[in-house]
């Protein structure tokens, strides 16, 4: 496979220049922009496989971009925000965007991210034909037409709502998915409770499917924002 | 930087101050003629025609239809009001609409006949009220009058044309207007207009030639209007002149004695032209005697008539209390430095028909050092008090029956005492003592009188020989049955009087008790409903009607709060939406109206403003089922929401000192974080600028080891100051001393484990274990907050227990709450130390922050988190040593959704 193609949106110089450094230094192949207009013509351009994209540009709000590449493209776009914007993060994600990272972040981390990324898009480039009928992560095991989930092999008893959720964590595997998001798929509304039913139903699964849930294998929190099926 | 950054609080409350101090009102232009068809309306048109020419925004507000075809010309190219129709019992009335006319708020209005009196219903009864409102909103206003309008000339002017006008304005409105444009042609040239048609339509000229236009009465009218033009022009340059020398009245005061004679109009009006003339002070006085009580409604109603009059024409209105009344206006004349009375000569020969002298004798001797003005009113009648027949015939009969028990009780006595051989001077002393009893048991005097006759007529049938007639044998009789009527007579007089002077006194007393009462209860009052409800309650006991208040804000009105006689609930009329309206329109307009007054007179209540000077802290409205209040209720109750507004100025200036003292202190604490955190960037941005420094120079030169060294120091600097980024992002959600919260249902494990992915990498050196129980335990919290909460205790045990020490996250429930411990096993925090923990800059090093690393900012940020979620936070040892954190959390219970 070729190098991946990363391009680094982000205005300030100094933080491009880190990004740019680590992609570098990691086997990247990359490219940068420092406003949002140069940011739509090199995603035509060039159709990069992952963008980092930072959401405070001095142009287009960053959220404008996430719809302007969405209306062409699913290209797995990662927002980079500061602490404070944490709804911008949320109306981020709701607008399209696959991951976040909160400044400051350290370089491992960006890096992490990108893999989790790269191994999602590798699969499902892999899987396109049977998508799907069955899901695998790791030791986990769902069977779409069955209705069943496994894990290890066994068999996993599973209350429709946990099923549910498991379903759509896994068709979106990868993907930060915000509380309202989950509530609306699997309840059809958003209400204020169903963050509380939401939470109460993700412990019950992750009691389920991880084996420490205290540091979970397979779901990751988000507090504020969501929860995410990690690809093993 | 922040000591020079004025605070925008104030800035505004200047701001506002500003402008409302400069809130323009408008300017009143009055065209004043003596007569009609002088051409006011026509002057005042074309005046209109140049103001719009000059780029003003010019509406016709009301114009009277004119047949003056010249008049209606002027009409055409100005915008015209549509006119209020209203319609009176068979025909309807074209009224100015003044809601209109707010709503267009154009710069200039017309609006013609000043002193017209709007239909019922209209907002205000008179017209220059609705001319007040629209001046006070800022719209100039031009308007007409004639001079027979105006109230203190009215009746001179009545005098020489022999026609009355009802339609009048007080002086105030015509001396206060910014401008007076006389607008003045010859009498004979008047008159040929009147014969040529223009002014009235031929039936009316006729009639209007008749008793009104004749060319003396004009002249005359003439003359009046041009001397009241003069003279104010006169009394405003003396005003400018007296303005500056900072006196305005002389010593002249003025004091004219209100009445409920119909002649007593005529009396006021001399003394308000005398008080004019010596532009002196002007006070009118009424004495109430306990025959006022029962006064009838006519002259109750020509009472306060003339007391509107007098108020009108700019007295001040005071009330006495007492049955002397030459006695009372003398005192008082004597307290208010008063120094002329003016009464008129029928005030001489009023009630005291038999031994006293007159009043003014009597005033004369009280007060001798005084100017007294008699003004004669001849040709009035005679004044004559009429009882009031208002009792209810139930107690006129239980009166009559009580009358009747008693005479036959005294003739009963009086047979047996002629039994017993007595005199007949016992049996007239027991008739006596039947009238006085009579007198003492019944509540008109009229019962005593008839006993008084009655008696005698008894004594005489009975007991006078011969017996059963009335006539009479001894030539001596007819003395002692005459002395024995006026001896009756009198003594039920006096009874009768005594008691009604103690009743009045009782009442007095109790009125005086509550001034004194309420008082004492609003200096005791925290609080603005503590204020009003003691207040309110005053008022209803006072004057047993339904009270209901408005607390005003910026104008608008806080719900009504209603207060009832006894307890049943308000009835819904006074709180209507309608109602609520009247008293906004108080306390807009800081002016009374509703029931009883001349502005929105249909409503059900009374509304006061609760004010002082210009701001209006609320209204109250009072129920007006019956009668209006009288004079001395109106006065309590005046001076009990003098009180309350008092009261209430002075627990919003506290508020206010309170707020300002508040933030002044967050004032202080956002200096003192900033001094703290510029000192604390400082220095790890030194460390990591100088150390990236000498690497960018010398790292070749640097063998690999004190290179990691450096690297090291950067990252951990950056670290701290990342660190400090955060709890800075949360302090600034400290806003106004509250935390905006976004609070959602949290599961706690989740919480833990996020806070616990964030805490210092050094933890690695620390065993952190988290015990928690097996339900799931959710809390309402703004996670972001909380996560920052465990970081900082957390980071806190790392930082001050040594390397390989124990660190315990325990979770539970408990009554309703989520209870968080964090322990820790290190050397503990000295107890000293543990009452400043959580004070900000407060280091466990020592005293203020001034070392490095050494921001004390974080604890009490967990405080103030803590606080903002309505949980508390604490610290306390652990044993066998060591420190323990623990807060709390609300609880969310869950119903889950499935």
């Amino acid at each position: 496979m070729n190098k991946p193609l990363v391009l680094a949106v982000e205005d300030d110089a100094a933080i491009r220049n880190l990004i740019s450094t680590t992609l570098e230094t990691h086997n990247y192949r990359h490219l940068t922009a420092a406003s949002g207009e140069s940011a739509i013509m090199e995603a035509v351009s060039h159709n990069p496989d992952v963008v980092l994209l930072d959401l405070g540009l001095p142009d287009i709000d960053g959220i404008e971009i996430i719809r302007k590449i969405r209306s062409w493209s699913n290209m797995p776009i990662i927002v980079i925000s500061a602490r404070s914007e944490e709804t911008d993060k949320i109306e981020a994600l709701d607008a399209g965007a696959d991951d976040y990272l909160t400044k400051p972040f350290s370089v491992e981390e960006l890096l992490a991210r990108l893999r989790v990324t790269f191994r999602r898009l590798n699969y499902s480039a892999n899987n396109t034909g049977n998508e799907s009928a069955v899901f695998e992560n790791g030791n986990l095991k769902i069977d779409y037409s069955a209705c069943c989930v496994y894990l290890d092999g066994k068999e996993l008893h599973l209350t429709p709502i946990e099923y549910k959720l498991l379903c759509l964590l896994s068709k979106n595997v990868g993907k930060v998915l915000t509380h309202s998001f989950i509530t609306r798929e699997v309840w059809g509304s958003s209400w204020e409770n169903d963050v509380a039913s939401l939470r109460v139903f993700m412990a019950t699964l992750r009691k389920k499917i991880e084996k420490d849930p205290s540091s979970p294998q397979y779901i990751q929190t988000h507090v504020g924002i969501g929860y995410r099926m990690l690809r093993v | 930087m922040d000591g020079f950054r004025s605070d925008p609080d104030e800035l505004l409350r200047k701001i506002k101050k500003e402008e409302r101090s400069q809130q323009v009102t408008g300017h009143l232009k009055i065209f004043f003629g003596y007569a009609a068809g002088v051409g006011k309306t026509y002057a005042m048109l074309k005046a209109a025609h140049a103001a719009q020419r000059r780029g003003m925004d010019v509406v016709i507000g009301y114009v009277e239809p004119h047949a003056r075809p010249e008049t209606t010309a002027l009409f055409e190219g100005l915008e015209q009001l549509p006119d209020l129709v209203a319609a009176h019992r068979d025909i309807t009335l074209h009224e100015f609409n003044l809601d209109a006319a707010m709503q267009r708020k154009p710069q200039l209005i017309l609006v013609d006949e000043l002193a017209h009196t709007n239909a019922e219903g209209c907002r205000h009864a008179k017209r220059y009220q609705d001319i007040q409102e629209l001046l006070k909103a800022g719209i100039h206003v031009y308007t007409t009058i004639n001079v027979q309008h105006i109230e203190s000339l009215n009746d001179i002017i009545a005098s020489i044309t022999g026609v009355a006008v009802r339609e009048r304005i007080p002086d105030s409105v015509f001396d206060n207007a910014d401008q007076v444009e006389l607008v003045d042609i010859e009498p004979e040239e008047l008159i040929e207009r009147l014969n040529a048609g223009k002014i009235y339509r031929e039936t009316q000229a006729q009639k209007a030639l008749g008793n009104f236009f004749d060319i003396k009465n004009l002249t005359a009218l003439r003359e009046i209007a041009l001397r009241r033009c003069a003279d104010r022009v006169n009394r405003m340059s003396e005003k400018v002149r007296l303005s500056h020398r900072d006196i305005y009245y002389t010593d002249e005061h003025i004091l004219v004695c209100v009445s409920s004679s119909p002649t007593n109009s005529k009396i006021i009006r001399t003394a308000a032209r005398m008080a004019n003339a010596f532009k002196g002070a002007f006070t009118a006085l009424f004495v109430e005697t306990p025959s006022f009580l029962q006064m009838n409604e006519a002259d109750k109603n020509q009472l306060r008539e003339n007391i509107r009059l007098a108020q009108h024409l700019g007295a001040t209105l005071e009330t006495v209390y007492g049955d002397d009344i030459p006695f009372q206006i003398a005192e008082f004349a004597r307290l208010s430095g008063v120094s002329k009375i003016v009464m008129g000569r029928s005030n001489m020969q009023r009630k005291y028909v038999w031994s006293k002298p007159s009043l003014t004798e009597r005033l004369i001797t009280l007060a001798p050092n005084l100017d007294i003005h008699i003004i004669p009113d001849q040709n009035t009648p005679i004044y004559k008090r009429k009882r009031m027949r208002q009792k209810k015939g139930r107690v006129v009969l239980l009166d009559a029956v009580i009358s009747i028990l008693l005479l036959v009780a005294v003739t009963l006595v009086g047979f047996a005492f002629r039994q017993l051989g007595f005199s007949e001077a016992n049996i007239i002393t027991v008739y006596i003592l039947g009238v006085l009893l009579t007198a003492a048991f019944t509540n008109q005097r009229i019962y005593s009188l008839i006993c008084s006759v009655v008696s005698v007529l008894t004594f005489n049938y009975f007991f006078t020989e011969p017996y059963l007639t009335l006539k009479a044998y001894d030539e001596g009789y007819p003395v002692t049955f005459l002395v024995m009527f006026l001896s009756a007579f009198i003594t039920s007089t006096l009874a009768v009087r005594m008691k009604q002077q103690t009743k009045q006194a009782s009442e007095a007393a109790f009125r005086t008790k509550i001034l004194l009462e309420t008082n004492q209860l609003i200096q005791k009052g925290k609080g603005k409903n503590e204020i009003i409800s003691v207040v309110a309650n005053q008022l209803v006991k006072l004057l047993r009607r339904d009270v209901i208040f408005y607390l005003a804000a910026q104008d608008t009105l806080s719900e009504p709060i209603p207060f009832t006689v006894g307890s049943p609930p308000i009835s819904p009329a006074y709180i209507a939406a309608n109602e609520r309206a009247v008293a906004s329109w108080v306390c807009k307009n800081n002016k009374h109206a509703g029931a009883t007054t001349n502005t929105l007179g249909n409503a059900n209540c009374l509304y006061l403003a609760i004010r002082v000077n210009d701001t209006v802290y609320g209204v109250v409205g009072i129920a007006m089922p019956g009668e209006p209040l009288d004079t001395f209720e109106n006065n309590i109750m005046l001076s009990i929401l003098g009180e309350c507004a008092l009261a209430l100025e002075n627990e919003t200036a506290l508020k206010e000192r309170e707020q300002s003292a508040l933030l002044a202190k967050n004032e202080q604490l956002r200096a003192n974080l900033l001094r703290s955190i510029s000192h604390d960037l400082r220095t790890p941005l030194t460390s990591i600028s100088g150390n990236a420094g000498i690497l960018l120079a010398n790292a070749n030169d640097m063998d690999e080891k004190s290179r990691k060294k450096l690297y090291l120091d950067i990252y951990d600097d950056s670290l701290w100051l990342i660190n400090l980024v955060e709890n800075l992002l949360s302090v600034t959600r400290i806003e106004d001393g509250t935390m905006k919260l976004r609070l959602s249902a949290e599961l706690m494990e989740e919480v833990i484990a996020e806070a616990l992915r964030h805490v210092n990498r050094k933890s690695t050196e620390h065993k952190i274990v988290v015990q928690q129980p097996d339900e799931f335990l959710l809390a309402k919290i703004d996670a972001r907050l909380i996560i920052q909460v465990m970081i900082n205790i957390v980071d806190n045990a790392i930082k001050y227990t040594p390397p390989g020490s124990n660190i315990t996250i325990t979770t539970s429930a408990q009554d309703g709450n989520i209870i968080v411990e964090i322990a820790d096993d290190g050397d503990g925090i000295p107890d000293d130390a543990k009452a400043h923990i959580f004070e900000m800059f407060y280091t466990a090093n020592k005293g203020l922050a001034d070392s490095r690393r050494s921001l004390g900012l974080g604890l009490s940020l967990c405080k103030s988190i803590i606080a903002a979620h309505g949980g508390e936070i604490s610290v306390r040892n652990n044993s066998p040593k060591g420190t323990i954190f623990r807060f709390t959390l609300p609880k969310e219970e869950v119903t889950l959704r499935e």
